[in-house]
């Protein structure tokens, strides 16, 4: 049964989405345990996969029996094996802390939601997992689509917000295929490692020169890159709060891994990094993302606004550590996929167990929530030392071999860019700190008496905090284990020919 | 603003224009596109699957993985259309709309009011004023069995000739579309409820996705129709080709259900009742 590791990743999560879907007509209260067992599925089984790669080195599956180029094959290394880990885990455990705040929001449609919300893990999934460039798309028009139902569901201008999200998707999408469709012409292949055989041969095409060009524009769209970052803080800050713990972490880190993807298997590091020489001009393109992020969150009044601009810094954060071009940097950047997940992950389930209680996000809200919601505030201190780079969580590591990259590369800026980051990131967590922890409870929750026992304790249910805690534990875990992720995975994700 | 704008495109597209000169020439058959893999699948098709449209075997069975989950965005379309707008709720009105079918004649029945019998002569409408006009729903009386006879066709004759799943299920759609524009909401819903067609589109993907899952129990990897043999009782390569049949039907159902819960929950902001 092991052999069909790759394919019940993906299929599993499909048919369930079918069978959630039929079963919000029958009986709602299932479409929750369907969603869960099949995620749980595919959680086990791209585990599974991981450790057959550690053993065998690379695994690939042919779906219908055709090898490639003829026919589609899914292929797990050591870079999309561990992004397969943390993706899975990360839709098994948000779905397990939103369970609550999904009945509370969507009481009459759990079917459809449920059933979104599963087809877009198979998308997103998909995208990881896959080996044809052309597959890609296609999963990657799912999580696309199923990413903007769900935005459009939220509050206030949750509508105008995803379709802004699903204009700018769909050009990036779009200049993605259209980037395919050139490597097509070029090579006649869609097969990501086919087209890798092919292309040295035609490295000084001006084919090849625009499909590089078209492909990286539409996923610098995608994944919200500084000057095409615009639909990402609006469709963030007002979509329903299960959903958006799920497409924060999970679209703008898996886009990134597409670039490393794409980069490093298909256009090969001799091309993207030696034919192009635009890594530094990338590199810049990264500091600026990096620095306006960090002082556009400076001015936001709510929280999931500011984390939405802190995350537009940690792409920057991303591309700027791939396009070093050494060692130390692409591991940061790979590192940071699944780091940034994670806290992302963390500080957006302790924005939504905030909304669950308290009325809003803005800053007024937050007062006094130490006291009243320690527990989730406690997680939030976590993932956000986190964010900040604070040993041991994980966010010190990855910022450290970003910054051991960009000295190794000389490239100066970059590291002062990440320092300001970091610095910026003090100011604005701390202030929330100082907010939640000293300033007195204001009469803005919805209890609104300012009766004493209306202000002690009222956390989030146990339901929602036990997840978040396992998350806050693993910041802290995937800090302390850092070693061992770099030397047996992450160092072997990365082809030979880079120093 | 607007000059910038221009010239942004303008030199964007110029430069487009230029990374074009480089393509191969149209049809070249020495092109990359038609010596690599092409020559496989024209020369191989019949053999591997006994399937004489090329295009339909690439599609449903040397990439069919990629139509599954394109029959899944159709569907993801399907639910968010459903999740987004359709209301759950419905408004209570005060007062409901009775026409008498032989005249025409609208009643607005009070609350309380005795209701006219459930006979033949009265249907109910929802809005004051619903077009009702017997030579529109004659001739789309007439046209709608042809047009479900030839999605049918097109559906069923995928392999031999253009057509397909897509293609069919869009046909069938249509006259189903059809239907409700020609009669009203209210007439399609009963011929068709949206129960029966949320039945419908989970039915299509559970087709496809399982016929793929059924090849995994029968030891062969996903979507390698040439396990279905043993099932089926032919040989592995006219499996193969029947097994595209089989996902073809499954699009085909899939692709009408969406196409008519699409036009149900746009044409009345989800409400369910005469929109427009």
């Amino acid at each position: 049964m092991s052999q069909h590791f790759p394919a019940f990743i993906i299929v599993i999560p499909l048919i369930a989405a079918f069978f959630i879907f039929t079963a919000g007509w029958l009986k709602r209260t299932y479409c929750f345990y369907i969603a869960a067992v099949a995620l749980a599925i595919s959680l086990f089984s791209s585990f599974g996969l991981l450790l057959q790669v550690l053993q065998n080195k690379v695994v690939v599956y042919h779906f219908g029996g055709w090898s490639p180029p003829w026919g589609i094959a899914y292929r797990v290394d050591y870079l999309n094996g561990i992004v397969l880990v943390v993706s899975a885990a990360i839709a098994f455990l948000n779905l397990i802390a939103t369970k609550k705040s999904v009945e509370k929001e969507f009481i009459e449609r759990v079917g459809p939601f449920y059933a979104l919300y599963v087809l877009f893990v198979t998308g997103t999934m998909g995208i990881v997992v896959t080996g044809d460039a052309f597959n890609l798309y296609v999963l990657l028009e799912i999580a696309s689509l199923t990413g903007y139902a769900l935005i459009g569901m939220g509050t206030e201008h949750a509508a105008l917000a995803s379709l802004n999200y699903v204009f700018m998707g769909t050009i990036g999408a779009s200049f993605y295929l259209l980037g395919i469709g050139y490597l097509y012409i070029a090579t006649g292949s869609l097969n990501m490692f086919d087209i890798a055989s092919i292309l040295p041969n035609i490295f000084q095409s001006n084919v090849v020169l625009f499909a590089f060009v078209i492909c990286l524009t539409g996923l610098f769209i995608k994944m919200a890159l500084f000057p095409m970052h615009t639909w990402l803080p609006n469709a963030y800050t007002y979509s329903p709060s299960p959903a958006i713990s799920l497409i924060a972490p999970l679209t703008t880190k898996v886009m990134v891994y597409v670039m490393i993807r794409i980069l490093l298997s298909v256009f090969t590091p001799s091309f993207s990094f030696k034919s192009m020489a635009v890594n530094t001009s990338f590199v810049w393109l990264a500091v600026i993302a990096i620095v306006v992020g960090s002082i556009l969150a400076l001015s936001q009044q709510s929280l999931k606004r500011m984390l939405s601009y802190v995350m537009i810094a940690e792409i920057g954060y991303m591309v700027g550590g791939f396009w070093l071009a050494n060692r130390a940097g692409i591991t940061g950047a790979i590192l940071h996929i699944i780091n940034d997940a994670a806290m992302t992950l963390c500080v957006f389930l302790v924005a939504g167990n905030i909304l669950y209680r308290v009325p809003g996000d803005s800053f007024d809200n937050l007062k006094g929530l130490f006291r009243k919601m320690p527990f989730s505030m406690g997680a939030f201190v976590v993932g956000a030392l986190s964010i900040i780079g604070v040993p041991p969580t994980c966010g010190f590591f990855s910022k450290w071999y970003l910054i051991t990259g960009g000295i190794a590369a000389g490239h100066y800026g970059f590291v002062a860019a990440l320092l300001f980051s970091s610095l910026v990131n003090v100011v604005l967590f701390f202030r929330i700190f100082e907010i939640g922890y000293f300033e007195p409870f204001g009469d803005l929750h919805i209890s609104g008496s300012m009766d004493e026992e209306e202000k002690t304790f009222d956390d989030a249910p146990l339901g929602m905090l036990v997840p978040l805690m396992i998350v806050a534990a693993g910041l802290i875990a995937l800090g302390i284990y850092t070693d061992t992720l770099v030397t047996k995975v992450i160092q072997f994700a990365i082809p030979g020919g880079i120093s | 603003m607007k000059w910038f704008g221009f010239i942004a495109v303008f030199l964007c597209g110029s430069l487009f224009i230029y990374g074009t000169v480089e393509f191969p020439g149209w049809g070249d058959p020495l092109s990359p596109t038609s010596t690599h893999v092409s020559p496989y699948y024209i020369e191989k098709t019949m053999e591997d699957t006994s399937v004489p449209n090329i295009v339909t075997a690439v599609l449903a069975d040397y990439r069919g993985y990629d139509t599954m989950f394109e029959t899944a965005v159709i569907f993801s379309a399907g639910i968010a259309c459903l999740f987004l707008l359709r209301q759950m709720k419905r408004k209570k009105t005060d007062f409901r709309l009775y026409r008498h079918t032989a005249t025409g004649i609208t009643f607005r029945i009070e609350k309380g009011g005795k209701l006219p019998p459930t006979a033949k002569e009265f249907e109910r409408i929802d809005g004051l004023w619903t077009p009702y006009d017997l030579i529109i729903k004659t001739t789309g009386r007439f046209i709608i069995p042809f047009i479900q006879i030839f999605a049918l066709y097109v559906i069923a004759h995928g392999h031999h000739s253009p057509g397909g799943g897509f293609q069919g299920g869009v046909i069938l759609g249509a006259s189903f579309v059809l239907f409700a524009i020609s009669h009203d909401l209210r007439s399609a819903l009963n011929r068709m409820s949206e129960k029966l067609t949320a039945f419908f589109y989970t039915l299509g993907v559970y087709i496809y996705a399982g016929t793929g899952a059924l090849c995994i129990l029968l030891g062969a990897n996903f979507l390698d129709y040439s396990a279905l043999a043993t099932i089926l009782f032919v040989d592995p390569v006219t499996a193969r080709s029947h097994g595209i049949l089989i996902v073809e039907i499954g699009v085909g159902i899939a692709v009408m259900a969406v196409m008519v819960i699409l036009y149900y929950n746009l044409v009345s902001a989800g409400k369910f009742d005469e929109g427009l």
